[in-house]
């Protein structure tokens, strides 16, 4: 109470019948907006919940991370990700090997070089690129290497259509990254008589390493879990496929949707027996589809985690 | 500050209240459900050799085939290690396309391939030699429903064909009345669903509404819905239909009868003019007694009595083929899919009638396994 009296200063004492009717309103509005708050957390907790909740014990034994699908019908208890794992890392691991190098040189192109048309023309496409639904990036992947060059349906043509996703965060990240270094330090190596490309890659981007590493873990976030290709560009293998660029190929949205397909009403299910009469049997696709989910939501995390131990790391080296 | 306090503590409160309520309700509807049947389900026919061929095929197109598909393919891996195969159920008119396309190395379709659409010619020059279209499971199609109170009804082409255009919208309307005496039908609404999406068992539905209630069904049948002129809702894929149907009260679509098992979905007898017929395997193998094979050579197209007035005949059925190149180019592929096919049309029947399907009556069979041996 005392502090908040001297916070007030002289002369508030005076407005005494102001003052309660401020308490009120200052009460008020903390309520609305912790209520506020609490109501935005509502969904991610929720969501937490039930993913973890039903998908947990699906993922806990050992052979969820070691077997795959092959020859497991929605009937049949057991099976595994790792098919779908594999597929998922290989997939964006291409992506990223690809999108990475491009999308740091785009920003630092429109950061330290770009000046006049061409880095405004760049700087506009990059924005259009942000809004390009995930559907419409495979649709054009299927329309130019499928339908035009005649290539059959793989697992990198995904990887295609999701640097497209991916592109545009990065370069948006690194641009943004790049242009909080302060200019004092790219001056400072100036006066050293260090090179302009040098300077960039000596001063600057170990500078903004921390954050240009978080934009890579955002684009990889943001296209791991991206359904529309796969549902286009490749098709689901229950069985484990290492290979990129032939065949159909697993992967963690696709088996989720694999599941989905044999949901049904939940775990009750129906089959028939030899008179032709119908008896209940367990349907376990919705487990395992929480499992699928539960473990995407970890990989992606984990990734998270990795990225932020890697910045965290090179701060202190510097 | 206790004003700040108390307000903070009745948010929290009620922030910890609404959670708790989510998740207890969440809980209780995860929780509740333990196997009761524990019916087997690789308990098909384990008695029939093999000749296994190793590699990868890739396969996708008919949903209605996807519960058959996904046994055979279980039960085919586990005697023969070497092979891997993939059945994306996205639809027979994906399925056909992918074929066609040298997308994939078999297709599923609940229709042949159509000359008149240029899928036969197609299909010739994508494998450079004919293609053959394989009867290889017999799925009826149901007419599902949920009504509050009603397990069993009886309906006639005509009511079927005019509940989908809307000209009967309600459950106690005297049509279906009057073929149901003794069901106590509400005064609800008739939801419709039907396949939002390129469908053979569509066609096939459409088909049988064509051959017995011309009247009233005028479009050309077709796997795609839109012309049909029908009320309701589209949904994709047979499951999407039956899951449509198993939550929404007064709804009716059609659905290949497996699917209709599997969310527990009761089903009309269909009476087309000799008798209400149920829906079982025996009585959707008796109307496949009537039907005629059209295709030449090794192609095995054939050409369904849809208006057949036979007791103990159900009329609404459709047939699935697999669409396989006559040769491959690949050797090794032929030899691979020849393999499976051989499976799926001997030792693989066995299994069908406990998903719900029908087998291959025995002449049409033979006349299957016959074609397979000419594939390379």
């Amino acid at each position: 109470m005392t502090t908040a009296v001297v916070e007030r200063g002289p002369g508030a004492s005076l407005a005494s019948p102001g003052r309660g009717r401020r308490k009120i309103k200052n009460g008020v509005a903390t309520t609305v907006i912790t209520l506020c708050f609490l109501v935005a957390l509502v969904p991610l907790v929720w969501l937490l919940w039930t993913v973890i909740s039903r998908g947990w014990h699906v993922i806990v034994k050992s052979s969820w991370w070691t077997g795959t699908e092959r020859g497991i019908g929605y009937r049949d208890p057991g099976g595994g990700a790792y098919h779908a794992i594999i597929g998922t890392l290989e997939q964006v691991a291409l992506c990223t090997v690809i999108s990475v190098p491009i999308g740091l040189l785009v920003g630092v192109y429109l950061v330290e070089y770009g000046r006049g048309a061409l880095s405004r023309v760049t700087s506009f496409m990059v924005d259009i690129l942000t809004g390009i639904p995930s559907i419409v990036a495979a649709l054009f992947i299927y329309a130019v290497f499928i339908t035009t060059l005649h290539g059959q349906r793989a697992a990198w043509l995904v990887s295609l259509a999701l640097v497209m996703l991916m592109l545009p965060v990065i370069v948006r990240t690194t641009e943004e990254m790049l242009k909080l270094v302060p200019n004092e330090l790219r001056e400072a190596s100036y006066a050293l008589g260090v090179r302009k490309w040098k300077t960039i890659l000596r001063v600057v981007m170990p500078t903004a390493f921390s954050g240009l590493i978080t934009g890579i873990v955002l684009g990889i976030a943001r296209v791991a879990g991206e359904t529309a290709p796969l549902l286009i560009l490749v098709g689901y293998a229950s069985g484990l496929n290492t290979n990129l660029f032939s065949g159909f190929q697993g992967s963690l949205p696709g088996m989720i949707n694999d599941q989905f397909t044999n949901l049904g009403s939940g775990n009750k299910a129906y089959g028939l027996d030899a008179n032709g009469n119908r008896v209940l049997i367990h349907n376990y696709a919705p487990d395992r589809l929480w499992g699928t989910a539960l473990t995407l939501v970890i990989i992606v995390m984990a990734l998270n985690l990795i990225a932020r131990l890697v910045g965290r790391f090179n701060k202190v080296a510097n | 500050m206790k004003l700040y306090r108390a307000g903070v503590i009745a948010g929290l409160i009620a922030g910890v209240v609404a959670l708790a309520a989510c998740s207890s309700t969440k809980n209780s509807g995860s929780s509740s459900t333990t196997p009761a049947g524990g019916a087997s389900t690789t308990g098909s026919s384990s008695s029939s050799t093999v000749d296994c061929a190793t590699g990868t095929l890739n396969a996708e197109g008919s949903t209605a085939q996807t519960n058959a598909m996904t046994q055979w393919i279980n039960d085919y891996q586990k005697k023969c290690g070497g092979a891997t195969i993939n059945y994306n159920p996205t639809g027979s008119g994906a399925g056909v396309k992918n074929f066609n396309a040298g997308q994939v190395d078999f297709g599923g379709s609940d229709s042949a391939l159509d000359p008149t659409k240029g899928e036969v010619a197609a299909a010739q020059k994508r494998c450079g030699a004919p293609a053959y279209d394989l009867p290889m499971v017999v799925g009826p199609i149901g007419v599902a429903f949920k009504v509050n109170g009603v397990d069993t009804l009886t309906m006639t082409p005509d009511v079927i064909a005019k509940i989908f255009a809307g000209k009967i919208s309600t459950w106690n309307d005297p049509a279906i009345k009057a073929l149901n005496s003794s069901a106590n039908l509400p005064a609800t609404k008739i939801t419709v669903f039907f396949r939002s999406d390129s469908s053979g068992t569509t066609q096939n539905f459409e088909k049988y509404l064509k051959a017995t209630a011309p009247t009233v069904f005028t479009a050309t049948p077709d796997k795609d819905s839109s012309k049909s002129g029908w009320v309701g809702q589209g949904k994709a894929k047979s499951q999407g239909v039956a899951q449509a149907i198993s939550t929404t009260e007064g709804s009716i679509g059609y659905v290949e009868y497996s699917f209709a098992v599997q969310d527990n979905l009761s089903v009309a007898a269909v009476d087309n003019g000799g008798g209400p017929v149920k829906l079982s395997k025996d009585t959707a193998s008796a109307a496949l007694s009537s039907a005629k094979v059209t295709g030449t050579g090794g192609d095995l197209t054939l050409k369904l009595d849809y208006a057949t007035k036979a007791a103990g005949a159900y009329p609404i059925i459709l047939v699935t083929y697999e669409i396989a190149c006559s040769k491959y180019t690949d050797a090794a592929k032929g030899k691979l899919v020849k393999s499976f096919l051989s499976y799926t049309a001997t030792g693989g029947q066995a299994a069908l009638p406990g998903l719900g399907y029908a087998p291959l009556p025995s002449d049409l069979q033979s006349k299957v396994t016959q074609s397979i041996a000419g594939i390379s």
